[in-house]
């Protein structure tokens, strides 16, 4: 073994290499504080190494992106916990960085001799930062696309430019495959490769200099090995400890719904970037895109000369704190605006929503070669959300929302069409005081119609208890597939009412029995019927004359029979939040 | 403890790396048969015919295509009954050539021959095998075949899975 080890030394010299690398000198001894350069030398290496195995399921074009991401994250074993480590580590990184920032800074390391190294350290924060900014958009989710191209817009701002660099970036005018190419050779080719060779300059030049001390020092000199390292390594297993600890508990990274140019997701940057969003609304984007960065980085880069006095050293900290309160403190209001945000809540919500209802698809039919948007994009659960958000929330809601979960802004001027013609819905709309409530028909002329004021306002207390068998004999009509029909007797007690004791034949045709002058029941509820009443309210057999502002979707060519059909299946597929089901 | 550091990156990305060979994929579906050409199509005197099989549906990692070329085979018709090879090589999976002067089946790549029942047919052939025969059934005047692939090289014909 010894032969061979001297051997092997004669030819390389590896010996004198490692004793140089170990018994490096630590004036005053090992300490804590000296620990963030190897914590953030270790995670870029797992960065590198977790990328690598990355990069052997990942497919850069604008319909496998998504697709292969989906792929490893829910059907390669541990692909979600390979993806996890790669993301959490990288906000491990932006922390250390900050950390190593500041230590560098306040125990003066970055002072004469040390500026060339200062400023080695101040790029590599660059690359990093740049790593983060392309690996963001890498999925191809709604979340990424739509937040990095904010940041390829604000590229544009580049004094004379500009616009040519936001094209080489973007590999042309639009998103599109050269986007996702070039994101890829960024990140996994141009951004590590010079972080490499920075990282190689900066280590050769603080091996030059050797480790600052900050005075006073606690004990004697001691070497690298072993004490500094064991205080390294453990803290190098701290931090991987808490990226797992953070990848098990979110159960790896998230994975928005895929990325639609056609459909708007609220553009969120990487918490660490939200400071310079934030910045954005209160001063124009030249501004805080371009002079503030370029203001604070020059700044950095005087450092080492400002703080050649006692009071620039000083000056230089309170920089730096002021700095990182200020982005802590921009960051702060960003997360609280959101929060105070009902339609960004709504807007998150539903890409959770798009996110699980995409991956239920393309788990159950695959993904056909035009990619996953499309499955999203043909879904007619989704379909009818948007459709009823676009077409009928301008006076109906759905469940209290828009259909899709947005709030709505203008008051509510038509019935809430949750649990259409089920036994809850109908119970209450024969309900004098919920008939004329916002819910109900509150907005409409048909509070003061007929049947609000001659009929359900004149039901004494015997009339009353007998609306839940007309309402269930209704529903049984309408045949919803979440309700039980009726037993045989129960239907005709229903009709019993109907026609005799509540005398609902005088007005409304039911079974094809007579002529009236409300609406039709003649299968009420029934995919045929809300079709019809969709497609033309004021047609003869519904409202006619008396129909209020309901325009007619399918006369008027407004949806076509396919999007009416999508809608009235969809209202007839689920109860409403807010009653039960019997 | 600075060994453990090292290892973890990669231990992060031991399954993922290992899933080919892991048996995740599931059991393997059944061999769906393949519509490949009508009965008429194919001489009569048993001249091998080459057509290519289209699998309906296909499952590539994260895309279903659809229509999708996975191979080719040669029929011969023999009586009522039809015969099928696989086109590839048993030895390396190159593919097989028909000769129609010499009447038997020759590869390019390392000079196997085999004859038109599909058995080696040369002693200094490399092949360890004869072509690969695939099951067949006519179904209303046409030939379908159940398409698969096999382990190259071994002398025992064992399905890919």
């Amino acid at each position: 073994m010894k032969a061979v080890i001297d051997w092997l030394d004669d030819r390389s010299g590896f010996r004198a290499l490692i004793k140089e690398a170990l018994y490096e000198k630590v004036p005053g001894g090992a300490r804590w504080r000296y620990v963030w350069g190897s914590c953030l030398t270790f995670a870029f290496f797992a960065q590198v190494v977790t990328g690598t195995l990355l990069w052997m399921f990942y497919s850069p074009s604008v319909q496998t992106a998504w697709e292969s991401v989906y792929f490893l994250q829910y059907h390669v074993w541990g692909g979600w916990f390979l993806r996890g480590i790669h993301h959490y580590m990288a906000q491990a990184m932006v922390v250390l960085l900050v950390l190593h920032l500041m230590q560098v800074v306040i125990d003066g390391a970055y002072k004469a001799p040390r500026e060339l190294n200062f400023w080695f350290g101040i790029a590599l924060m660059g690359v990093t930062l740049g790593l983060s900014l392309t690996g963001y958009l890498l999925p191809w989710d709604q979340k990424g696309y739509w937040a990095t191209a904010v940041a390829t817009n604000l590229i544009a701002e580049v004094p004379l430019v500009g616009v040519y660099l936001q094209k080489l970036v973007i590999g042309g005018t639009e998103y599109g495959h050269h986007t996702v190419t070039r994101f890829f050779a960024l990140h996994a080719g141009v951004l590590p490769g010079a972080l490499i060779a920075l990282v190689v300059g900066h280590i050769y030049l603080f091996r030059r200099h050797g480790i600052h001390a900050k005075e006073p020092r606690p004990k004697r000199d001691s070497y690298f090995w072993p004490d500094q390292v064991l205080k390294d390594a453990v803290a190098c297993l701290a931090v991987a400890l808490a990226v797992i600890v953070l990848t098990i508990y979110f159960h790896g990274a998230p994975l928005g719904p895929p990325a639609d140019p056609a459909n708007e997701f609220p553009a969120r940057p990487e918490w660490y970037f939200l400071f310079l969003f934030q910045l954005l609304k209160y001063v124009p984007a030249f501004w805080g895109a371009i002079i503030i960065p370029a203001f604070v980085v020059l700044l950095m880069v005087a450092q080492p000369f400002i703080g050649k006095s006692e009071k620039g050293h000083r000056f230089n900290i309170g920089f730096l704190w002021c700095l990182l309160i200020g982005a802590g403190a921009l960051t702060f209001l960003a997360f609280s605006e959101d929060r105070a945000n009902k339609k960004h809540f709504a807007a998150v919500e539903e890409a959770d929503w798009l996110a699980k209802r995409v991956v239920e698809i393309a788990d159950k039919q695959g993904i056909p070669p035009s990619g996953a948007v499309t499955l999203l994009r043909e879904d007619h659960e989704n379909r009818a959300r948007r459709l009823f958000s676009s077409n009928c929330a301008s006076c109906h809601l759905y469940n209290g929302h828009d259909g899709r979960g947005f709030p709505v802004d203008s008051n509510q001027s038509a019935p809430d069409l949750a649990g259409v013609a089920s036994r809850e819905w109908l119970e209450e709309l024969l309900d004098y005081d919920h008939y004329v409530s916002a819910k109900y028909f509150g907005g409409t002329a048909f509070k003061d119609g007929k049947m609000a004021t001659k009929v359900l306002k004149k039901f004494d207390e015997k009339e009353k208890a007998l609306v839940p068998k007309v309402a269930a004999l209704l529903s049984d009509i309408a045949g919803l597939p979440y309700q039980k029909p009726l037993s045989e007797k129960d239907r005709e007690e229903g009709f019993d009412v109907f026609f005799d004791e509540l005398g609902c034949i005088d007005c409304h045709d039911i079974e094809d029995e007579d002529e009236g002058s409300a609406p039709d029941l003649t299968g009420y509820g029934s995919r045929d019927w809300l079709t019809a009443v969709v497609g033309d309210p004021s047609h003869e057999r519904f409202y006619g004359k008396d129909n209020d502002r309901m325009p007619s979707f399918a006369r008027d060519e407004k949806l076509t029979e396919e999007e009416i059909g999508i809608l009235v299946d969809w209202l007839r597929s689920k109860p409403s939040t807010n009653s039960e089901v019997r | 403890m600075s060994a453990a550091c090292s290892v973890f990156p990669f231990a992060a990305g031991v399954p993922a790396f290992l899933d080919p060979v892991s048996g995740n994929g599931g059991e393997a579906d059944e061999i769906p048969w393949s519509k490949v050409a009508s009965l008429s199509a194919l001489p009569e005197d048993g001249t091998p015919t080459r057509f290519g099989i289209v699998r309906e549906r296909v499952t590539d990692a994260w895309t279903t295509l659809t229509n999708v070329p996975v191979g080719a085979v040669y029929l011969i018709k023999q009586g009522e009954q039809v015969k099928a090879f696989n086109l590839k090589c048993p030895h390396l999976g190159c593919a097989i050539d028909h000769r129609s002067d010499r009447r038997d089946f020759f590869c390019p790549c390392h000079n196997s021959s085999f004859a038109l029942d599909g058995l080696v047919s040369d002693d200094t052939s490399p092949s360890p095998r004869g072509m690969d025969g695939l099951e067949t059934k006519i179904e209303d005047g046409f030939v379908y075949v159940r398409f698969q692939q096999f382990r190259p090289n071994l002398a025992e014909q064992i399905p890919l899975t």
